[in-house]
């Protein structure tokens, strides 16, 4: 009996460990935000973010593609209209089911902008 | 109109450019609203966007100010009474519903068990 219990401590997790798990998944601090089943769970990497608004830039029927770089600015160099730009910003604004106040998606003008922009917010997937 | 290039006059064009985007904004979001169909929200939103280029080149201040004006009308006119919003945006249907438990909370992991090391 005794020798079972030795090997069974042995081989049983102690709960010490879960303990300090659990203590180091409090100290995360901002990112403490994120809550275990929660949706909310896809945070893109920067990289993500770029490829997915160059894209959507690139797929603009008024845009040649060859000129598009994450620096971009939208009526500098690609000889947007003011109206394009509202639309690029609407186009990525559903690429990443965001919701942007109108003041704000106003001065959107250029790709680093808006990479920066849903790069930034916590919502975007 | 000479002597009119003063800087209250930019002001006043760059405020009604805001205005004209603004408007455009909305009204493609109110497009998208009423046309839930790919193919029919792009010939409408082709439609709305020749009707904002008609316009485009008018140089009156007055005049653009009585189209903003006219177009605001219009846009009240035709707003989509159960508009989609984003889930999680205020209106949306996921707002407010699990907000984040304050920090002081955590789980326990070996509650009733704290004697054993």
């Amino acid at each position: 009996m005794a020798l079972r219990n030795a090997v069974l401590r042995h081989l049983r997790v102690p709960v010490q460990n879960l303990a300090v798990r659990g203590s180091n998944q409090s100290q995360i601090g901002f990112l403490g935000s994120i809550r275990a089943f929660s949706s909310h769970d896809d945070h893109l990497s920067k990289q993500d973010v770029v490829d997915r608004v160059l894209d959507v830039v690139k797929s603009f029927p008024k845009v040649d593609p060859a000129k598009v770089t994450p620096e971009v600015h939208f009526q500098k160099d690609l000889g947007l209209d003011s109206l394009d730009t509202v639309e690029i910003v609407m186009a990525i604004e559903e690429e990443f089911k965001l919701e942007i106040p109108d003041k704000e998606a106003d001065k959107i003008d250029s790709c680093s902008l808006a990479i920066e922009y849903v790069f930034n917010h916590p919502m975007s997937s | 109109m000479s002597g009119v290039s003063t800087a209250a006059y930019f002001a006043r064009r760059a405020a009604q450019k805001e205005r004209v985007r603004i408007l455009y904004r909305r009204a493609l979001k109110d497009t998208l609203n009423w046309a839930v169909h790919r193919h029919i929200f792009y010939r409408d939103a082709c439609d709305l966007r020749e009707k904002f280029n008609a316009n485009q080149d008018v140089e009156d201040v007055d005049r653009i100010d009585k189209l903003i004006a006219h177009g605001e009308a219009e846009y009240d006119k035709w707003r989509h009474p159960d508009p989609y919003i984003v889930p999680w945006a205020p209106g949306g249907s996921k707002f407010c519903r699990n907000p984040t438990p304050p920090a002081e909370i955590e789980i326990l992991y070996n509650y009733g068990h704290e004697d054993n090391p």
